[in-house]
């Protein structure tokens, strides 16, 4: 894959592709929200990518400056995602239903010079473009011309851009995709990769997904998160195969019709969409012909037991659950064809992938006793850093393991169990949300006096965010008032921060030195012990 | 009243996006905020403009912003 020395991830997904014959080759198929189809062959890649990285050349983005795409699922954002990368600069992608705040966090912390996006979402960015000192220009893919000397057209661009490029000599180190994590204090960490993670990517989806030049891939995961881009844009056109994308949510009836008209022969989902899938009616899976689908893949939170004996018994396929994180840039431990499933189990680490479980005291932990996930560094796609945050870097690096924040233990044949988060970070449907930032997003209501955020148990989420509130002396719980805070979490964070259920409370539980005790609240929500609470204030 | 004239601002408001603009025929694959948690948001925003309340039962069966004006025609003629 490597030719030259030439690790540039944008250049092997297109022009790589097209100089090993396979320019004619679709590349993606893309289907509208409403079904229409659109092929774009790995040429057209190549040439719509090497327009954009003339585009963002144009703009005097040099390799290095930081890009942003925020777009909902569509075909510009794999066209800028791969130019930019050509270019050299980092890309860093933003969940499309991101709220004000959360898009400031990021796109501040990294100092980003261009952002693309859609004229739906300029208010969300006009409403913080003043605290946005770095950002210089605003490309909008939906703008027939340009709106101003700093909001661009994206098909004006294209259209005076030349499509030739060459593509410099890219470095493995060299600075490449930008994603941001939650963790259970301060704002979101940037974590950065380098262009040698493609090593990574693309031999796990031979290895782990187990795709094969010939096959038709569908990866549902969003462009915003790691899933996205490492396997739906990077592992697979790494090796020349063909994707299907899909610009409409969740829809059981939908989803099945694309697996079996579209002959999808992997697809690569997440449990809560696969435990939704298992609620629909027995009836939906018999009317279509799954014959072309040779497996699925699992990523996002623990796929439980139930689900994989659904999809034994009732479309007789195999789900093979995937561990990774934002950090690892790859999947570091699997499922995968070839192997005993254990259900439940994350299965056993990918090749050259050596995990360990470690006591909080450093020392390696045996056999079937639950401790730190940690994984030995020096992996092909390990993140370079945390942007802007080197110390946290540092913090999760000890002895020469990197400590994911996981909790696992190991069985005596090998295979990784998952436990839990070693902190208060909640996985909801597969997104790591942070309570700390739903709290001062919450204090933000002129209502509300106090807030402290958990994540609970929900069979179909795996966890739910639920939110306690105290308010002002003045101010009276009501509908009206539980919709004023929905909407304000929705509005600067996101949809999947919003709290599923708010409950207010006379105050809620600090320590003494005023430290949310969110423990507590937990346990007051389960209905279960809260432990020593000696520490709780007065 | 006319419902889907006064569902407009809601759906903007909702979903954060001024140019919204709906009719009977719209679903949640036309607006790109519009998804299963959003849908809550929005669900519960009519509750509160019109002061009715949906049955969790409901929801499932809204296929489109014209079944949920119908809906809400009918639980607004029983009020």
């Amino acid at each position: 894959m490597i030719i030259d020395h030439q690790y540039n991830i944008g250049h092997i997904c297109t022009t790589t592709q097209c100089e090993n014959g396979l320019g004619d080759k679709v590349a993606m198929r893309w289907l509208s929200p409403h079904l229409e189809q659109c092929d774009y062959t790995f040429s057209d890649l190549d040439r719509h990518s090497a327009r954009f990285a003339n585009v963002l050349r144009k703009l005097d983005i040099k390799p290095g400056d930081v890009f942003f795409t925020f777009l909902p699922r569509m075909p510009e954002q794999f066209f800028a995602f791969l130019g930019a990368l050509k270019l050299q600069a980092i890309v860093g992608t933003l969940f499309s239903n991101f709220g004000e705040e959360a898009i400031l966090d990021r796109v501040g912390d990294a100092g980003a010079r261009v952002i693309i996006t859609k004229k739906g979402f300029l208010k969300k960015i006009s409403r913080i473009r003043d605290r946005l000192p770095a950002l210089r220009f605003i490309i909008v893919v939906d703008a027939d011309d340009h709106v101003s000397a700093d909001i661009l057209s994206y098909q004006r661009l294209m259209d005076e851009a030349s499509d030739e490029f060459i593509t410099a000599r890219t470095p493995p180190e060299t600075p490449s995709v930008l994603h941001y994590t939650s963790g259970s204090t301060g704002k979101p960490k940037g974590v950065l990769h380098a262009h040698r993670s493609i090593l990574m990517q693309r031999s796990t989806t031979e290895s782990i997904l187990g795709l094969t030049p010939d096959d038709i891939f569908w990866c549902t995961a969003d462009q915003g998160w790691v899933t996205g881009t490492s396997y739906g844009i990077i592992g697979p056109w790494s090796m020349g195969v063909t994707q299907v994308h899909f610009g409409g949510g969740y829809n059981a009836e939908e989803w099945f019709r694309i697996l079996q008209d579209q002959k999808i022969s992997v697809w690569y989902s997440a449990p809560t969409a696969l435990r939704m899938l298992m609620r629909e009616d027995a009836e939906l899976y018999a009317r279509f012909d799954l014959a072309s689908l040779r497996h699925i893949c699992s990523v996002g939170e623990p796929l439980n037991p139930e689900v994989i004996h659904w999809a034994r018994r009732t479309i007789g396929k195999e789900i093979y659950d995937t561990w990774f994180q934002t950090e690892t840039g790859a999947i570091m431990i699997a499922n995968r064809p070839g192997l005993e499933i254990r259900p439940g189990s994350m299965g056993l680490p990918a090749a050259g992938i050596e995990p360990a479980i470690i006591a909080d005291d450093g020392t390696i932990i045996l056999d079937q006793t639950p401790g730190n996930l940690c994984l030995k560094v020096g992996w092909p796609s390990m993140f370079t850093t945390y942007l802007n945050n080197s110390s946290v870097y540092d913090s999760r690096m000890k002895a020469g393991y990197y400590y994911t924040g996981d909790t696992a233990c190991r069985d005596a044949d090998g295979y990784y169990w998952f436990q839990g988060r070693s902190d208060d970070v909640i996985n909801t449907a597969g997104h790591l949300i942070s309570p700390f930032e739903i709290e001062s997003t919450l204090i933000e209501v002129p209502e509300v006096a106090e807030a402290g955020v958990i994540g609970a148990p929900d069979e179909l989420l795996y966890e739910k965010v639920i939110a306690f509130v105290s308010l002002h002396r003045q101010a009276t719980f009501s509908r009206e008032l539980e919709l004023k805070i929905r909407l304000h979490v929705t509005n600067k964070l996101s949809s999947v921060a919003t709290p599923h259920e708010i409950i207010c409370v006379d105050s809620v539980p600090k320590n003494k030195s005023g430290k949310i005790m969110r423990r507590v609240l937990k346990a007051r929500y389960l209905g279960t012990d809260a432990g020593d609470i000696s520490t709780l204030e007065d | 009243m006319d419902i889907l004239a006064e569902l407009g601002p809601i759906f903007c408001e909702v979903f954060d996006d001024d140019s919204i603009v709906i009719t009977r025929q719209t679903t949640a694959n036309d607006i790109d905020a519009w998804d299963s948690l959003s849908h809550m948001n929005m669900v519960m925003a009519v509750e509160v403009k019109f002061g009715i309340r949906f049955a969790l039962g409901e929801l499932p069966s809204l296929r489109n912003v014209g079944d949920l004006v119908d809906l809400t025609v009918k639980k607004l003629a029983k009020k």
